[in-house]
Formats: structure tokens, C-alpha cells, sequence
């Protein structure tokens, strides 16, 4: 493998996005070797600082790890935005910059004075996106909510979960984490390319909400072409059967079996050791199986109440059969042998929390190491560096920023 | 065609971009985002269609190769040709064809395309700058590689399942199929980083995705829970986590109520005055110190005593009333939607969020969603509406110089459809 330089390198994020979505889509780009230099406060303090998890359980604006997973390859400023100075000097850093990120509610870029219009005053080509939760235009953009409240708007904490109970969605903000970073990277390097071949700067208006319909295309055609309003269907397929989530040895131990045909049917069946009910005639074919898919769901479950799922699914991917353990947090981070074999997670030094552990990248270059440059930022760690060497300010001139309250 | 402009029609951001899209379920939707904001993708068909063609919803709840909504959605904007792949005179069809391609997404199993004679390594020969995206359920190497995955095992092996549903039963899944989504969404990231390198470089380079990995970034702050204070997150215990934050019921359905969120919020003190203005009836149960305690917050007591109080008021009231009023005192609070309130979202709506769906079996007016971001100089925009079975064979391999002649003969030896 030849090493090259990261496919992002030169390129400058001015990065004003705090909590969730916006900072992960900023950290794609540290992580492919943009400088992304994130502009905080401890005014006004990116609020997942001071979310849990912390290092050994102590709260510290340096020591949570939801805030350093999401903030990786990132150097990190300080500057009270709401200090008269701070715009002049802002400024300064937009002039170098590329792209200037921001997830704030709509508005708020505008009030410091810093909107799209007046980065493209300071730099003709810049790239700018605005992430608010429902965007910059339509007349509910001052609504307000964090990523609980985008699950429930747009549809996904409805349609997931059980019929006749409330709605379970994922249980997490599931947004949060692919549809909103990994769509507005895209656009944002759909913009780059059009930058690149004409030298021409735009704005993206990006609404929280939209991914994540656009994710769900074919249940909105279900309604509008056939008049179908989708339900919560548990682990139910369309057509899959058996298709579902099966009790194994251990407490709250599960399985996840998927039975695509009959050749798979019969594999499952010699894998349990034909069992006199499940060579029945009712049950060897697709369409049966899936018509009386809860009697199947039963005896199956009753089978595999006896069975280890790692075990479980040796043996039936060995005969075929698409099955997968259900993973919690300790068996993906310290059991999968495929996750450990692409070296998914890493552990980097931190000057605080010591050594901890980071999400890399889900995917994998054949020319470039793909993996965080580092850890994420202490509450303003590259103040001075990023002032002093891209700013071109003398230390007397930080010092003096300092003494007036500007850079906190 | 290639995308032209022409002045009513604004430039669009990939224009001039050669997709070859061979993938199916796990990969439509990266070649979707590529061909929405204007590259010109090319899905590759097996003869008798891609397996998205086979999956629901179908219009009418009719199934047939033209009538996958599911295909028909994640496939705008494309045009299609089907190749027999298993042919020698299919595989170098295809080669000639990424001899002028800049990208191949693809999601055979790891190794298919080079026992057909289409590995990178060949395919690269002709073409420098190529680049090719390989999705699997697991990677293209390692102990799982060759292991098959659906939807819902992708979620379980990936740790999202374990996180949603119930306490006391199984985990349930997300709606939509979203592990494929999510191996899709980082394929479009990952392979549009390798093809902006090629532009820049000159060279292109093979991306590995692997759709489990790809879920495990779902996983919010799981596993540095379990990593920094060694707490396995489960499923939540109900639908309130903590008095004040969560669902609750309401005339219509459901509402999200985030009174507490992260960190400090004054949401609370909102919620309380606008419980007292509308004239909740026991709203003073809710003053007092011991509503500021976290600890009270997460106790049965608060939760059975904050629900009671709220959902006796928040019944006789509908979402969208309490999302209207509830935002206006800036409280963080949401409906819990349904895909009929999201058509009828007066912000979705005002930013014309839902587009036509335009298809030849559908005469009555139909919608869709439409872009998920609004570019000001490169806007998403619809070329067409998804290839029919073979639609673009005859125009795609006229681009390579195949005659019509010869693709007859093509068609007849079951090389092409």
C-alpha cells in the first residue's frame, strides 16, 4: 500500500457545531485530514462536555467520552462569541478557511454576524452549512429539540417497536448519528467537487429532519401510491419467515434467524436435528411459513431457548443460514473477531482521560490509513497554536485577548 | 443522455460522474445520492433484475418486476442495463464500460468480482483514476467475511438491535431496513472521499464497507459507556426514562417531551409555568425541591406521579396542538409522527420537501421524499424516474460503440436484456 497524503488534506473547516450530528459530520472530515478547528466557549459549553460517559465516572468538560468520540482529529479554540472582539477575529479564521460548519439553531451564524452572506463577504468560495433541526427557511425553523426530538418527528421512534405499545424507535437518537453526518458530508463533498471544477462557493441549507424521510422513500410511496399507513411490526418481515429474535442460554441472550427460502428452511431444520414438528407439511413452504409465522416463531424460540448464540450462529452460517448473535456493548468492543480484525475500535492517549476508546471510521482505504488523527480537543487546547501560527497574532497580542476576556 | 445544462436547469455538483451501480439492497441508495445531485450512474441488472425488483411495497400490492416502489425509490435518477455477468462476452461488456467509469459500487461477496473477471486489479489497468466500492455485510476480509447477513442481523451483530425495544422481550428492529441503509450512507461518504482523491491524485483506490461496522457507529455512546465507567446500555426501561422525559400519550397518539434533556435546561421551569397557565389540574404536585433531584427524577414515584398528571391533561390533546403551543414557550417537545402527520408537516411542506413520484403503472398523483439538503448553486434535483428492466441497454452500449446490430446478437445469445 502506498501511503498518500489524506484525501482531505488542505482543505480548513471553521467549525462552530456542538453536540450531536453536526460535530460527527466534522469529524469525518478531521478524520480524512482536513484541520478542522472547533470554536467552543466555556461561556457557553458544547453541552455533550457535560454528558456521561465520563473517565472513571467523574464529570470534567475533558473527560467525557460521548463529547471525545464525536470530536476526533479536531483542534479546538476558545472564543467568547459574544465578546466585541470576537467577530474581528472570527474573521480572521474564515478568511482561511474552507468550509464554516455550524448546527445552531437557524439564526443564531446570523446573530454574530456570521451568516452565509457575510462569509462570502470575507471569502467569495466559501462552503457553508447550516444544520439546524428544521432548517433555515419555513415557518417552523425557530422550533426548537435535540436528537430525541428529530427520532420523533420524523417518523423512525413511530414505526419501530411492537404493535399496541408505545413507540420504541431505536432507543437512541438514531438521526444523530448516520443520517444527519453522513448526508451532510456528502453534500459537502458534492460542493467541494462543484468548488473545484468552477471555483464557486455555496450554501446548504440542511433540515435535521429530511434525512431521514429520504431514508424512508418506499414506506411514504406505501401511503401516497397504495394508501397504506405503515405500523409498528416488531421483527416481522414482509415475506421472511422465520424471521426474528430468538431467546438463547443466558439472561437477556438473543439470536437474530432469517429464513430467505426453503433451501434455507431445510438447513435450519438440519441444523436443529429434525425435529418431528418442524418436518410437518404446514411448515415447508415460504408462504406457510410466513402465514403462521407466530405458531413458527413459538416452537422455534422454544428450540433455541437451549442453544448458545455464538454457537448458534456458527452453525447455522456454516450450513447456510443467516443468522447473527445479538450484541451489547461489551461483546462488540471486546468479543467480535470481525470487528477486531478491521481494527474498528481505537484506543488513543488523552491528556486527561488517559487511554479510551474510539469509534474509526466504518470503512477502509486501499491507498490510506483510515483512523482518527487523534484524540479529540481539550476545552481550548489550540487556542494559542491556532492564534499564533495561522492567525499570524504575537504572543503579547494572545496575551492581551486573554487579559480582556475574549478567549474563554 | 449525460446530464446537460442548459439555462433553465442548474449546474449539477457531480455532473460528469460515471457510476457503474452493480449493487443491490445493501448499495441502491449510495447510487441514489449520486445520481440525485447529478452524476450520470449506470444501474447494472442481472437479466431477470436486481433483487430490490422483489421487494415490497409493490403498487397495488401487486408483485412484478415494475412494481417495487421499494426499487422504484431508491433507484431515481439512474439509468439501467442488464448484463449477464456470468457470460465472458457480459464481463467484458462491463469492463469496457468502467473503462470509462470514474466509480463501480458493487455488493457481490468478497471475491465474485474477480472470479468474473472484473476484480480491481483488472478493471484498474484501463482506467487509472477508477475507483471501486465494495459493500458486504462484513468486509472483504477477517474470520466473518464470508458470513451472510440480512437487515436484521446486521443490527444484531452490530449492537443496535440490543439497544431498541423493550426490557423483559426481545429487541426490535429499526423501521426500513436501516443497516442497509447505513452501509449505503458511509458507501456514498467513503466512496465520494476515494473519488474526490482521484480527481485531485489522478489515481483511484478499492473501499471496503462493511455494513456491520457501519451499524456499530449507531451506537451513540454505548461502548465508551462500557469502555470508561463499565455499564452495558440496555434497552430503556419504559417509555419515561426520567420524570418529564420521554413519550406520553396524547389525544392522537404520542408526543416526545424533553423537559429534562442533556445537561441543564430550563425547559423545566417552562413546562411547569405553561402547565399552570393551561390550568392543569394537581399542577402544584410538581413544585418543590425535590423535582430539581436527578435521582427523585429517575424514581418510579416521580415518573408514576409526573405521567399521571400529564397524560390526564395531554389526552384531551392533540399533537399538534401541544407541539404548536409547547414550541412557542420554547419547550423542547415533538410529536411523535406518523408517516400521514409528515405529509401533512406544515414545514416540510413549506420547504416542498415531498416531490412527484412519476411512474408508468401509477396515474394517480403520488409523492415522495425529495431532497435531503438544499444546495443554493447545485440542488438535488430528479433526472428521471427509475430505468425500467433493460431500459437504457440499447443507448448505454451505443456509448461503447456496440452496434444495434450487434446488440441483438447480444440479446439473443442471453448476454444482455
Amino acid at each position: 500500500m502506498t501511503e498518500k497524503r489524506l484525501p482531505l488534506a488542505g482543505l480548513r473547516v471553521a467549525d462552530f457545531c456542538w453536540i450531536g450530528a453536526g460535530s460527527y459530520t466534522t469529524k469525518i472530515f478531521g478524520d480524512l485530514g482536513a484541520d478542522v478547528i472547533k470554536i467552543e466557549s466555556s461561556t457557553r459549553l458544547d453541552s455533550l462536555r457535560m454528558a456521561g460517559p465520563y473517565k472513571d465516572g467523574k464529570p470534567g468538560v475533558n473527560r467525557s467520552g460521548y463529547f471525545a468520540d464525536r470530536n476526533t482529529s479536531k483542534r479546538g479554540i476558545t472564543v467568547d462569541m459574544k465578546h466585541p472582539k470576537a467577530l474581528g477575529l472570527i474573521r480572521k479564521l474564515i478568511a482561511q478557511s474552507d468550509i464554516v460548519a455550524n448546527n445552531f439553531a437557524a439564526g443564531v451564524m446570523e446573530k454574530f454576524g456570521l451568516g452565509y452572506e457575510d462569509c462570502k463577504r470575507i471569502r467569495p468560495d466559501i462552503l457553508y452549512i447550516g444544520m439546524s433541526m428544521q432548517g433555515s427557511l419555513g415557518p417552523q425553523r425557530d422550533f426548537r429539540g435535540t436528537g430525541s426530538s428529530i427520532a420523533a418527528l420524523t417518523g423512525i421512534q413511530d414505526l419501530s417497536g411492537l404493535p399496541g405499545n408505545v413507540p420504541a424507535g431505536t432507543g437512541t437518537n438514531y438521526p444523530d448519528h448516520l443520517p444527519n453526518p453522513c448526508h451532510a458530508a456528502f453534500a459537502l463533498l458534492a460542493a467541494l467537487r462543484h468548488r473545484r471544477r468552477t471555483g464557486q462557493g455555496q450554501c446548504i441549507d440542511f433540515a435535521q429532519t429530511e434525512p431521514m424521510l429520504s431514508l424512508m422513500g418506499p414506506t411514504f410511496l406505501d401511503l401516497t401510491v397504495n394508501g397504506r399507513l405503515q405500523q409498528r411490526r416488531g421483527n416481522d418481515h414482509p415475506w421472511m419467515a422465520p424471521h426474528g429474535v430468538y431467546p438463547c442460554v443466558g439472561s437477556d441472550r438473543w439470536i437474530a434467524i432469517t429464513v430467505a427460502t426453503d433451501v434455507q428452511w431445510a438447513a435450519l431444520v438440519g441444523v436443529m436435528g429434525s425435529p418431528a414438528w418442524a418436518l410437518e407439511a404446514r411448515w415447508q413452504t415460504l408462504p406457510q411459513r410466513h402465514r403462521e409465522r407466530q405458531a413458527l416463531d413459538a416452537l422455534l424460540a422454544a428450540w433455541t431457548a437451549g442453544q448458545d448464540r455464538y454457537d448458534l450462529m456458527r452453525r447455522l452460517q456454516a450450513a447456510g443460514v443467516p443468522a447473527g448473535a445479538v450484541q451489547d456493548a461489551h461483546d462488540v468492543t471486546r468479543e467480535d473477531p470481525q470487528l477486531a480484525h478491521r481494527g474498528h475500535w481505537i484506543r488513543m492517549p488523552h491528556a486527561e482521560m488517559g487511554e479510551s476508546i474510539y469509534n474509526n471510521l466504518p470503512f477502509r482505504l486501499s491507498r490510506h490509513t483510515v483512523q482518527p488523527q487523534r484524540g479529540a480537543p481539550l476545552l481550548g487546547e489550540h487556542t494559542r497554536e491556532v492564534l499564533g501560527s495561522l492567525l499570524g497574532l504575537t504572543e503579547s497580542e494572545i496575551d492581551a485577548l486573554q487579559a480582556e476576556d475574549l478567549l474563554k | 443522455m449525460s446530464a446537460t445544462s442548459t439555462p433553465s436547469t442548474p449546474v449539477a455538483a457531480l455532473e460528469g460522474l460515471r457510476v457503474l451501480d452493480l449493487s443491490g439492497a445493501m448499495g441502491n441508495y449510495a447510487g441514489k445520492l449520486f445520481a440525485d445531485m447529478g452524476a450520470d450512474v449506470i444501474l447494472v441488472e442481472p437479466l431477470q433484475g436486481s433483487e430490490l425488483r422483489r421487494e415490497g411495497p409493490f403498487i397495488d400490492d401487486q408483485p412484478g418486476t415494475e412494481r417495487s416502489l421499494n426499487f422504484a425509490y431508491q433507484n431515481t435518477s439512474k439509468r439501467g442495463i442488464c448484463l449477464n455477468l456470468e457470460t465472458a462476452s457480459g464481463q467484458a461488456l462491463l469492463r469496457e464500460l468502467a473503462a470509462g467509469a470514474d466509480l463501480v459500487l458493487e455488493t457481490f461477496a468478497p471475491g465474485w468480482m474477480e472470479a468474473h473477471g472484473l476484480g480491481y486489479a483488472q478493471l484498474v489497468q484501463r482506467r487509472p483514476q477508477l475507483v471501486m466500492a465494495s459493500i458486504t455485510p462484513f468486509g472483504q476480509t477477517g474470520p466473518y467475511a464470508d458470513l451472510q447477513a440480512t437487515d436484521l442481523v446486521a443490527l444484531a451483530t452490530g449492537g443496535l438491535l440490543w439497544m431498541g425495544g423493550y426490557q423483559g422481550v426481545a429487541p426490535t428492529q429499526a423501521h426500513g431496513d436501516q443497516a442497509f441503509k447505513c452501509a449505503a450512507m458511509y458507501g456514498a461518504v467513503a466512496a465520494m472521499l476515494a473519488v474526490t482523491d482521484a480527481e485531485l491524485s489522478g489515481e483511484g483506490q478499492q473501499v471496503d464497507i462493511a455494513m456491520q461496522e457501519c451499524v456499530t457507529l449507531a451506537l451513540e455512546n454505548a461502548a465508551q459507556t462500557y469502555d470508561l465507567e463499565g455499564v452495558i446500555r440496555k434497552r430503556p426501561l419504559g417509555d419515561q426514562r426520567f420524570a418529564g422525559y420521554g413519550l406520553f400519550e396524547c389525544q392522537d397518539g404520542y408526543i416526545y417531551l424533553g423537559s429534562r434533556g442533556i445537561g441543564n435546561s430550563p425547559a423545566w421551569s417552562r413546562s411547569l409555568q405553561w402547565f399552570k397557565d393551561a390550568g392543569m389540574v394537581g399542577v402544584d404536585r410538581l413544585f418543590g425541591p425535590e423535582w430539581s433531584d436527578l435521582t427523585y427524577l429517575k424514581s418510579e414515584e416521580a415518573r408514576e406521579v409526573f405521567g399521571d398528571l400529564f397524560m390526564t391533561w395531554s389526552r384531551q390533546r392533540t399533537k399538534e396542538w401541544l407541539y404548536t403551543e409547547g414550541q412557542k414557550r420554547l419547550i423542547p417537545l415533538a410529536p411523535v409522527s406518523t408517516p400521514r402527520d409528515l405529509l401533512d408537516n406544515p414545514q416540510l411542506r413549506a420547504r416542498e420537501h415531498f416531490v412527484p413520484f412519476t411512474h408508468p403503472l401509477v396515474s394517480a398523483a403520488a409523492e415522495m421524499p425529495g431532497a435531503p439538503y438544499v444546495l443554493s448553486s447545485t440542488p438535488w434535483r430528479l433526472q428521471r424516474p427509475a430505468p425500467g428492466l433493460g431500459q437504457h441497454t440499447s443507448e448505454v452500449l451505443a456509448e461503447i460503440g456496440i452496434t444495434r446490430d450487434e446488440v441483438a446478437r447480444l440479446h439473443a445469445a442471453g448476454v444482455v436484456a
